[in-house]
Formats: C-alpha cells, structure tokens, sequence
C-alpha cells in the first residue's frame, strides 16, 4: 500500500508537469484559471537637455514591467531603444511619448512636453550710478540737488556739494569737508560673477590728508566699521590735482555691490562716476 | 533510519548554532540591535566615536564575518566602479557587475554600502537622541552626529534615490519608518538642516578625520550643486572655506595621499596600518593577487587616455602600469607597499592590513566647485573669480605657462566650458569616488556611459544611474519597500 502511494504521487506530479507544458498553447483563453496581469507596465520617463546642443535631449526609461518599447520623440521620429535620444531639427514645443508593453501584450503610455529652445546668452547688466557727477536735476524724474542719491545716515552725514570750482564733469563735485564726518554711499544692481570697472576722479585740497572710493559686496551697510572694513576693492589717494582712478572688480556671488567713498585729515572732492564692464 | 535520525540532529545543531550569533536573525538594517544606551557624557562621546567607526567600516581581510558593514571601504565598488574612470580585473563576480551595467538587487556590494550608510544613520540617531546627556560639549557633538548622518544620507540619495527616511531610534515594529521611501527632495531638506546645524556648531579641527566647520560648508555647497539651486548660496559657502585660508593645495600633487594630514585634505576617514580593527583592506583590493580578494577597481582605458590628455602631472600619480600584468593599469593613489619609482614610501608591511586614509573632500574640490558655483548651470563662463579658482588646479598639475617666458600664454584659463570643468574634475579627481555623481550632477551620465557602454560591449541603460534597493531589505519589508525601475 505503502509502496503503491508513492509511485502514485510520482505520477501525479508527472501529471502535473505535463499538464503545465501543455497549457503554454493555450495563453488567449482568459477562463476559470487564468491569472490576471498582476504586474502590468507602467511607462515613465524623463528628459534631459544636452550640456552642448540645446536641440539634443536624452530620455532616460523608468518604466516599469515592460519588455518593449516605442518612442514617439513629436517630430516624426520614433526608436525602440530602451533608453531613447533625439535631436530636433527646429525649436518649438514637443510632445514625447513612451509606449511600454509587456510580454502579454499589456500597454502603457507616458507623454511629456520638451520645449527646444536655444538659451539666450544672459547680457550682464551695466550698472546704473544716479547722480554720478553730482549735478542738479540729475535723479531719474529731473529733479534732486545731485547729492540725494548718495545718503546713508547710518555711515555718516551726507555729502556737500562743490559748486565754486571746475571740476571734471559738469559744474559740481561732491565736496568732504575735513573733519572727515560725510560720506558717500549708493547701491548699484549688477550681474553675480561679472567683472566690472568703475572710474571716479578726485583730489584733495591740502596736504595730509586723503580720499578713500571703496566698492563692498551686497548692500544694507549700516556700520561704518564693517563697510570700512569689507571693500572687495578701494583706493585711498592724496593727489592734489583732479586725478581719474580705475577701479577694477568682479562682482561675486553678490547681485547688488555699494559704492562708499569717505576722507581723512583734509577736504577732498570726487567727481565724476562711470560704471561698466572691463 | 538511524543514519537519518543523525541527520536531522546535525541539522537542529547547526540551525542552533546560527541563531546564536545575534537575536535578532536576520538583523533589520537601520534599527539598534544590541546597542548600550549611553547614560553619561562620556558614554554619549563613546557612541559618537562609534559614529566614525560606521564610517570606517571593518577589514574584510582582518574580520571575515560577512555580516559586517564595510562601509567606505567598499565604495568605490558602488561609485568609481559605476563610472566610466574604474573597472574589475576579470569582469566576473559581484564586482563585474558594476563593470558592465548588470548589478542585480541581490548584490552583496549594493546591499553593504546601503546597511552601512544606516548604520552611521542609526548611531548618529541614538546620539542626537541623547544630546542632553552632553554637557559642555554638546554642541559640537550635535554638529559631528548631524554632519555625519548628512554625509550618509546625501550618498544613499545619490545612488539610491527615494530612500527611508530614519531620524530617531526606532524599535523592530516600526516597519513604516524602515521601509517608507520619502521623496528625494524631503530627504535633501533633511540633509540641508543637518549640515546647517553643523556649520553653525563647528569649528576647525586638528584632524580631518573628525568633522569640521569646512566640511560641513563644502558638503552643504556639494548639496547644493546637486540640486541645481541655490548656487550663489553655495559660492557664498566656498568661498568662506578659501577665505578662512586654513586650507590650501599642496604644492606637489603626490602629497595629497602620501603626506596624511596634509593641509589640502577637509574631511577624511582614517585608518591604522596593521591593526585588526582600524586598518583598511581597499588598498590590498586594488592591487594584483594580494589577498583574498584583489583585482579591482583597475583603470579603464577611457580614464587612462583622460589622464594622460589633460592630468599633467597627476597621471603618474593616479595611475601606473601593473608591474605582474603589464596589459593592466592600477590605481596609485592608495597603494599601501610603495613604489620606489615614484617616490612613495610604504604605508603598512601588510597590504591587506593598510592605513592609508581615505579622502572625501580635499581642498581641490573646493576650487573646483567654486567654478560650478559661478557657472551656475551656464555653458561657459570668464568670469575671473572662476578663472582664478581654475587656474590654481591647473598650475599644481604642473599645467602652469612657463615663468621665464612672458610670451608663454598657452596653458592661461580665459574661458571654461562645463566640459573643461567636467574633464578637470575627472583628472585631479581620479578614483576618489566622484565621478558617478559628477556625471549625475552635470546631467551628463545617460549620454556619456551609453557611449562608454557600447565601447566596451556592457549593457547600461538609464535605470542603471541608480542602484537596486536590495533584495534583502525588500524581502523584510513585506511589500512596502519597491524596488527601483530597471531592477
């Protein structure tokens, strides 16, 4: 009996497996037994721009469960790589679609929009100095005494205003009295990581003393011992003739740079500001 | 049926035998298991130590039990090995896998770097957990733990991807937080906050190998460059590491390996030459028949060919023809025996048993990313801070025009390319583990290992930018843990 069970189990199992080889003719009969697709594909993808040519974009598959694919790149062209590559022959707008099937058939589709566009080379911004030889009615309206847009209390008094004398540029100059009290200071828009100049003309009225243009990173200078103390670049001079100074500077991480000019000892004037790149 | 009986003895006996080692069998990844909990200050310094030595990762020549963590040791597998710069000797194995694009989710590499990574996450967590216990010190402990469970959390988002994302010591039960994959960009806010939390706590240190203030800012600028956002954040913090001038490149380029706490390297992982639990087997690994496994990491002809255009100087130290297989070239810059020809002095009289440390961040990746920085996602830049950062790189390759020459201008940086950046960094970067996530990071690496792939006969597809979540930690989740596309 024993013995009998055995070899019938045996054949059972050799039953069994004949049973499943026969099935594999039989995939297109969805009846009692058949299992459904519990792993369908799910198509995905993503899409990147060449570093070097705007026109190529890379499309990385992520689908899912899939076995073949079919690439529709919104231009004509189509692939069946996995991973799929394009290079449009024009700008404009695309729509990208994977579809993603598997062995039994089952579809997905995934579609993405690709702008090909090529990048605009950012102009650097030239920087705006208002007011930069300090003459009247020179603010944007029209109007202002050519010093207004040089304040910052917090630094020190504002500047007076030279009127009497020829100077470099127009009729007037800012004027720093000696007792070294005034200052200049305004905040200029720039491009990050530009290299600019700015130039300026100055003298002072009597031997020892000096005149100091510095430019500091960012703005928001409410202490004079830290905007002292932080120029990216400045020239402290004592000619006593007007004498043009160049100032030469990149503009780091900073989007806004300040312009800060202050005296020592004697009375100095500055005149005539112009900003560009080098 | 006596024999039989005998049989099934054995069997409960050996079955026995393996359950003994740990309670828990198998050991979930990242929660503590057997772990003291500390109860003073210096209990609490004890587990912060043990923080590095996660980092550390143990010999697998000196400690043979394969379920330890290997840690940094094994990196280079899962990174250097992905990318175009390394390969295996034989292309066979676990190891071939990487090689050519057919890693399987039951890789024993993938899934040790993946335990290892929550091994550092776990025990930074336990001593975050316990920070009041600290005392006086408590802030820099804080900013050690934090940097330390950033840097692990930023490799595993990297290779990985969407990832668990564990903050507090957990229990066994807590299969949610275990195995819930959290979005990449959730896991990065929570690394930012870490590395914030260092900058703010730390300051210089006497060894690279304990976290510093810098290492903290130029893996926040890294973390940063990743993203693609951020980028005048991120020059603002390198610029505070050059600015800070306790850092500089060494003047001669084999320095940097074999001068150990030199003034170019920020954040390292020490090693102890011959000694059973601090020494390092990745050396032995990357040499011809030493050991019980060697081999790897063997340069490919691409790098060769990179190193040899534009490395200057630094091919001969990155990279030297194998002396027993002269078709083969080895990586030089961790060589644990010397090399007489090149001036390098033997680091351990045991290869397999080798102290030499291991690099993640050097002062060279600072000016490098400085330049990422200002090129902020351009095609080019002139900009001279840029130009300056450059130019230093290059000059310390020995690239430098010659002084004696005032019309010699040849090698003057006046314009980089993102190209030019992607090809320095590969060059002075070499076999330091950067160069999978350089190619990720510059959106390059579908486009640049499709080409390597086909070259060479391997298979990569883009799924492959990404490693598996290993098997092991899917088949403990129960199904909450989903795998990867393209595993």
């Amino acid at each position: 009996m024993k013995y009998f069970l055995k070899t019938s189990k045996i054949a059972l199992l050799l039953l069994g497996m004949v049973a499943a080889i026969s099935c594999e003719n039989e995939l297109d009969l969805p009846e009692a037994g058949s299992q459904e697709d519990t792993t369908p594909p799910e198509a995905n993808f993503i899409a990147t721009v060449d570093i070097n040519n705007f026109a190529i974009y890379n499309f990385a598959n992520l689908s899912t469960s899939a076995t073949t694919y079919s690439w529709d790149y919104g231009d004509g062209n189509t692939s069946s790589e996995v991973d799929g590559q394009n290079e449009y022959a024009a700008e404009g707008t695309y729509t990208v679609t994977l579809t993603a099937s598997d062995a039994l058939g089952v579809v997905s589709t995934f579609s993405d929009v690709v702008e090909v566009v090529e990048p605009e080379e950012p102009e650097a911004i030239i920087p705006v100095i208002i007011e930069p030889s300090f003459e009247d009615n020179t603010l944007p309206d029209g109007t202002g005494d050519g010093r207004d847009s040089w304040r910052n209390s917090d630094l020190g008094g504002v500047i007076q205003i030279n009127t009497s004398s020829t100077v470099p540029e127009g009729g007037q100059a800012a004027k720093l009295p000696s007792d070294a009290s005034r200052i200049g200071y305004q905040e200029l828009t720039v491009t990050p990581n530009t290299d600019y100049r700015i130039t300026y003309s100055y003298r002072i009225e009597d031997p020892g003393g000096s005149a100091t243009v510095s430019v500091l990173p960012g703005g928001g200078y409410v202490d004079r011992a830290t905007a002292e103390a932080s120029a990216i670049v400045e020239f402290t001079g004592s000619d006593e003739d007007y004498t043009l100074v160049t100032l030469d500077f990149n503009s780091g991480a900073d989007s806004t740079v300040s312009i800060f000019f202050y005296n020592a000892s004697v009375e100095a004037r500055i005149d005539n500001f112009t900003a560009g790149l080098q | 049926m006596k024999t039989f009986k005998n049989l099934l003895m054995l069997l409960i006996v050996v079955s026995t035998v393996s359950c003994g080692d740990d309670f828990l069998e198998p050991v979930p990844t990242a929660v503590l298991v057997g772990e003291t909990f500390p109860n003073n200050a210096e209990e609490l310094e004890s587990v912060l130590v043990s923080v590095y030595d996660a980092l550390q990762g143990v010999n697998s020549l000196e400690l043979t039990d394969a379920s330890l963590n290997h840690s940094q040791q094994i990196e280079f597998y899962v990174t250097e090995m992905l990318s175009d710069n390394t390969r295996s000797k034989s292309g066979e194995g676990e190891a071939g896998q990487f090689d050519n694009f057919t890693v399987q989710p039951t890789n024993g590499f993938v899934f040790d770097y993946y335990r290892s990574m929550y091994d550092i996450i776990t025990k930074a967590n336990l001593v975050l957990d316990n920070i009041d216990l600290a005392g006086d010190n408590a802030a820099t402990i804080e900013g050690e733990a934090r940097f330390l469970r950033g840097l692990a959390y930023f490799n595993l988002v990297r290779s990985y991807g969407d990832v668990p994302l564990i903050d507090a010591p957990i229990i066994i039960t807590d299969s949610e937080a275990q195995f819930t994959r959290v979005a990449t960009s959730d896991i990065y806010d929570f690394i930012v906050t870490d590395f914030q939390n260092a900058i703010s706590s730390l300051d210089v240190t006497s060894t690279p190998n304990r976290a510093s203030k810098a290492a903290a800012q130029g893996m926040l600028a890294k973390v940063y460059l990743t993203q693609g956002t951020n980028y005048g954040e991120a020059q603002g913090l390198l610029e505070d590491i050059i600015n800070s001038e306790q850092y500089a490149l060494e003047a001669d380029f084999r320095d940097v390996f074999f001068n150990e706490a030199n003034g170019e390297n920020i954040f390292t992982v020490g090693y102890v030459a011959s000694n059973s639990l601090e020494s390092q087997n990745f050396s032995a690994e990357m040499l011809n028949g030493v050991g019980r496994t060697s081999g790897v990491n063997y340069v490919t002809d691409e790098a060769i060919a990179a190193l040899d255009e534009f490395g200057g100087d630094r091919a001969q130290y990155s990279k030297r023809v194998d002396a027993q297989q002269p078709t083969q070239t080895q990586v030089v810059k961790w060589i644990p025996n010397g090399d007489a020809d090149l001036g390098i002095a033997e680091t351990s009289s045991d290869p397999t048993s080798a102290g030499n440390d291991w690099i993640i961040f050097r002062y060279a990746d600072v000016l490098l990313m400085h330049v990422e920085a200002i090129l902020a996602g351009g095609a080019q830049t002139t900009s001279s801070n840029a130009l300056a950062s450059f130019q230093e790189i290059r000059d310390r390759a020995g690239l430098a025009d010659d002084p004696d020459n005032p019309d010699d201008d040849a090698n003057t940086v006046t314009v980089i390319t993102r190209d030019d950046l992607l090809v320095e960094r590969r060059v002075e970067l070499a076999f330091e583990n950067h160069r999978i996530h350089d190619l990720r990071r510059f959106g390059v690496a579908q486009d640049v290992l499709t080409e390597f792939s086909n070259a060479n006969g391997h298979s990569f597809s883009a799924t492959d930018l990404l490693l598996p979540i290993p098997q092991f930690e899917i088949n403990l989740s129960n199904g909450l843990l989903s795998q990867n596309p393209g595993y």
